[in-house]
């Protein structure tokens, strides 16, 4: 099994080094009240709106630092717009009455201001569009063009239904991230996930998103860049991080049941650490291939405890850790014909997928944790065939 | 054609007459958001030329 | 125009038929308009009901009350019921109670096409509610959970419910369709003799446009739904690229319709807003004709900018300056249409029934809404904040002040006109306050959720994100019960209250209110001079 426990093995702190702020934010509550009262009034710029999280966290990326700079341009503009706008309203609400003797001016929209306004507004709306647009375009450059560098890194970012899975293509590294239960990421149920994203500092890291189902979305706040995961496309983005530190996020487009179990955690480390890191992977890689391929007969025991510790990961989503599935979406496994019938058939759709249904293949497992797998459905719940797969059958069965 | 108490036929005929037109337009919009008229206009197109 | 009778065989009923009858066959512009009006009015509640156990759902972190994709399903159902069920018939009945009286003519151009119109929308909203319920039976499928969007391929793994789906958007869409072509003939061909297109009430010009727009893109997206529905059930590939399709093409399809679709929500609510205003200001609106150039404006590059809702796509740098450009520009137009009701209030004399309360308050959210517009059209900067809650809370401030409180604001404009009584006009400022401080306790913090990184359509989410969540709960308590008051005043308003003079603001101007209230069964059948 490459891959697992990646932080643990390489003696990274598997503790968050940002911890979720939600005790931080508890005497802002006030304040959002008044806020939400009041409308944009209440609104204070800069640093003590990151600070009470009632902003961007701050950035960690060159990108991001620009789109940052922009989206707190648009909105001092906006702000300062809004408070003209306001003041005029508010002026005329109370001076403008008729509870107040106020005569109305007829002739208001004919005087000079009235035939020549519809002049007057749009070229002062287009001066501060022109400052916006200006802006953006510079920055968009930036962000939109992924450098052409020889030694950039390049990352591979495939959605599933529903877990990531990343792809350090100069690395020949694999990583699959999964949400944790509640029961073991406590505070950060939602935002914390068994095999982080490690990526190093200092290094422009191109990103490649595609997808293997629906569509999902690639959205860490602190990298800002966010691109849509779409089935047969690859699209890119780019980012170079400048500071360490553990940054997290969700998929942001929705892709069915468990949309809102998809979250990314990126761990920002040193170029030296994330060498090592590497390392390590490659190390655990070549012992689970080993593992597999050695012509062992393995003992059902051993097959059911690895299967359990797998199924679990990959297949509970859909199938429910009790086996009974989400129907009709997700059949169940207990009792089902596939699971109980020909071992070449469960083989078969294990490996190859369902067309037409939310079962993937699952080739790209090895030997071992197939039929580990395989082994662990025919022998669970209510289902007591006997039936022990050997890695050897899978190869056979490929 | 019935005609409601109100309108003339002059009038009749001229409301008919905008309201198909605006059901043409409808139609056009309809029939071209279809991307595939677009492939069969490019078979045809290179078939013409050969 | 003269109004020789032709046929006899509906011999001169001068009077409502009575009964099941009069509903059923009607061909009368008004009695249609109450069905629309009183249609849109059931459509909110059931918009409102999901809209509020979506947010019950939010209260606290965790899943309490719906199964993921059932909350989906109530997220794709709000949006659409609101939408379709909601805002189009509610500005549909408008149009036809005020656009005959606004402009001197006795009913609709095609009154039997009038009837067909409304009469398609129950069975509308029966499929829709149908594709709800289906999934509770056995053999039902799963349950709509991909939003309004309706993205494939996610909508491709949907079970039948999808189908139900995409016949109600097609049922809908040709009811739209039918009632623009309708509104378009009767403004052209129907008005009073004198009144040339700039003498036009701003609420028909606002129709105008807006059915223009309709024609145009409701058949695109019946186009894109019918290719989805292909490729559900005939394997035709239109959108899996795993047979040589493209799932970015449905987004540009949807889109297409999807961007004018927002103006189509906001512009009979500006028009309705340059009849209010005026007449609560007591002076002429200010720039009749720079509202229909603005209007005309952003009606136009409406049409070219849809896919600002999907610069994460991937598109070239090339396109997405393009998209961009051209939303920063709608600024222009939109900002001059703010500026011209401002500058109406400008120096009027002003009281503040509950019309122009909800006018005061578009004028003000809608322009905070846009301002945050201008934000989200900034690529690099949507990069952060798109399918954040950032734009749940943009897209609100943006349709509640410019769509639907413009409808509430006509609602009671014009409610005395209809019934003939005056609503109670305390508890009308009662409904107006609950109403906005619900409205604005609800939207606001979503800002703050969607800038600290909380994805929309999420059914569950982390504890840092509790205190903003149960907040906005509170206030869509607040705001989803507020409209009972609302029913409540119409209800009584139309059973009795004082009686409404035939002009019932002192400032109002139009045919509409040379008429009496309520209005006689046909009017207008001798047209009036227009000077």
């Amino acid at each position: 099994m490459h891959n697992n426990h990646t932080n643990e093995a390489y003696g990274f702190e598997n503790k968050p080094l940002s911890k979720p702020r939600k005790h931080d934010r508890f005497p802002n509550l006030q304040l959002c009240l008044k806020g939400g009262l009041l409308t944009a009034t209440t609104l204070t710029m800069g640093e003590a709106m990151a600070e009470y999280g009632l902003n961007f966290p701050e950035p960690a990326a060159g990108v991001a630092r620009e789109i940052y700079g922009i989206h707190m341009m648009t909105m001092s503009i906006a702000t300062i717009l809004l408070v003209i706008v306001f003041a005029f309203v508010f002026y005329s609400l109370f001076y403008h009455r008729k509870s107040r003797g106020y005569e109305a001016d007829q002739e208001f929209h004919n005087s000079w201001f009235g035939n020549w306004s519809w002049v007057i507004v749009p070229a002062l709306v287009l001066g501060v569009d022109l400052t916006i647009a200006g802006k953006a375009d510079t920055v968009l450059k930036s962000v939109w063009d992924v450098p052409k560098e020889e030694n950039i890194m390049d990352v591979k970012i495939t959605g599933h239904q529903w877990w990531w899975e990343f792809d350090y293509l100069d690395h020949d590294i694999k990583v699959e991230s999964r949400f944790v239960p509640k029961d073991k990421s406590g505070d950060l149920y939602l935002r914390e996930v068994d095999n982080r994203l490690v990526l190093p500092t200092g290094v422009k890291i191109r990103f490649l998103h595609t997808s293997a189902d629906v569509l999902h979305a690639f959205w860490v706040p602190e990298l800002a860049v966010k691109k849509d995961a779409i089935p047969g496309y690859v699209t890119e983005t780019w980012a170079e991080l400048d500071r360490e530190g553990v940054f997290r996020g969700q998929c942001a487009e929705i892709c069915g049941t468990w949309h809102s179990r998809m979250p990314i955690v990126v761990e920002s480390v040193s170029p030296e650490r994330f060498a090592a890191w590497t390392e390590g992977q490659k190390a655990i890689k070549v012992a689970a291939a080993a593992e597999a391929s050695a012509d062992k007969e393995w003992s059902m025991d051993d097959l059911l405890a690895k299967g359990k510790g797998l199924y679990e990961t990959k297949c509970a989503a859909c199938h429910q850790v009790n086996g009974m599935g989400l129907p009709p979406a997700f059949p169940a496994l207990n009792g089902s014909a596939i699971a109980t019938g020909p071992i070449a058939d469960h083989l078969n759709i294990v490996i190859k997928g369902k067309e037409g249904t939310a079962m993937q293949p699952w080739g790209t497992l090895n030997d071992l944790e197939i039929a580990a797998i395989v082994t662990y459905e025919r022998n669970s719940w209510d289902n007591k065939t006997g039936d022990v797969v050997q890695p050897a059958d899978v190869k056979q069965a490929r | 054609m019935r005609i409601p108490d109100y309108q003339t036929l002059e009038l009749r005929r001229k409301n008919l007459r905008l309201a198909w037109g605006l059901a043409g337009l409808a139609l056009f919009f309809l029939v071209t958001s279809f991307p595939f008229w677009t492939g069969i206009f490019r078979i045809v197109g290179t078939q013409a030329v050969q | 125009m003269s109004t020789t009778t032709l046929t006899h065989d509906e011999a001169h009923h001068h009077e409502a038929p009575k009964g099941w009858r009069r509903w059923l066959f009607s061909t009368n512009h008004k009695d249609i308009g109450t069905l629309y009006l009183l249609f849109a009015l059931v459509m909110l509640f059931l918009g409102g009901a999901s809209a509020m156990l979506i947010r019950l759902e939010l209260f606290q972190p965790g899943i309490q009350l719906l199964d993921p994709d059932l909350y989906n399903n109530l997220v794709t159902n709000h949006a659409l019921i609101m939408i379709f069920g909601g805002v189009m018939p509610a500005a549909a009945g408008l149009a036809n109670w005020m656009i005959p009286m606004m402009i001197g003519a006795p009913d609709m151009a095609l009154p039997r096409l009038n009837n067909l119109s409304f009469w398609i929308l129950p069975a509308a909203a029966t499929m829709l509610i149908l594709s709800f319920v289906i999934p509770f039976f056995p053999g039902g499928g799963t349950q709509i959970n991909t939003g309004w969007t309706i993205y494939p391929p996610l909508s491709l793994q949907v079970g039948m419910s999808m189908d139900f789906l995409i016949f109600a958007i097609h049922l809908l869409g040709i009811s739209s369709v039918l009632a623009s072509i309708n509104i378009i003939v009767t403004l052209l061909n129907m008005r009073a003799p004198g009144m040339t297109l700039m003498k036009m009430p701003m609420f028909c010009w606002t129709w105008l446009v807006t059915a223009f727009l309709l024609i145009l893109v409701i058949p695109v997206l019946a186009g894109g739904v019918t290719m989805l529905l292909f490729d559900r059930h005939f394997g035709t590939s239109f959108f899996d690229a795993a047979g040589g399709g493209d799932p970015v093409l449905f987004q540009h399809l949807f889109w297409f319709f999807g961007h004018p679709e927002v103006y189509i929500l906001l512009l009979p609510s500006i028009g309705v807003l340059a009849h209010v205003i005026p007449a609560f200001a007591r002076k002429p609106l200010f720039g009749y004709k720079s509202m229909v150039g603005a209007m005309l404006a952003v009606a136009t590059i409406g049409m070219v900018v849809w896919a600002h809702h999907q610069y994460t796509v991937g598109m070239s740098l090339g396109a997405v300056t393009y998209f961009m450009i051209g939303t920063i520009l709608i600024s222009i137009p939109v900002g001059l249409m703010v500026f011209n009701f401002i500058a109406t209030i400008w120096r009027g004399a002003m009281t503040f029934e509950t019309p122009m309360l909800f006018a005061v308050g578009i004028v003000l959210m809608f322009t905070f809404g846009g301002l945050s517009g201008v934000m989200l059209a900034v690529v690099p900067a949507d990069m952060q904040y798109h399918d954040s809650m950032f734009v749940v809370a943009h897209f609100h401030y943006v349709l509640m002040p410019g769509a639907v409180f413009g409808l509430f604001a006509g609602v009671f404009y014009w409610l005395p006109k209809w019934t003939g009584h005056m609503y109670d006009e305390k508890l009308g400022k009662l409904f107006f306050w609950t109403n906005v401080i619900g409205f604005n306790i609800t939207f606001f913090p979503q800002h703050f959720l969607g800038l600290a990184g909380m994805p929309r359509r999420i059914v569950d989410y982390n504890m840092m994100f509790t205190e903003f969540n149960v907040v906005s709960s509170i206030g869509a308590m607040i705001f989803g019960l507020s409209h009972l008051l609302l029913l409540y005043i119409v209800i009584k308003t139309i059973r009795g209250g004082k009686k409404a003079e035939s002009r019932a603001w002192e400032g109002a101007k139009g045919l509409e209110w040379e008429l009496d209230s309520p209005p006689a069964f046909h009017t207008w059948t001798v047209a009036p001079q227009i000077k």
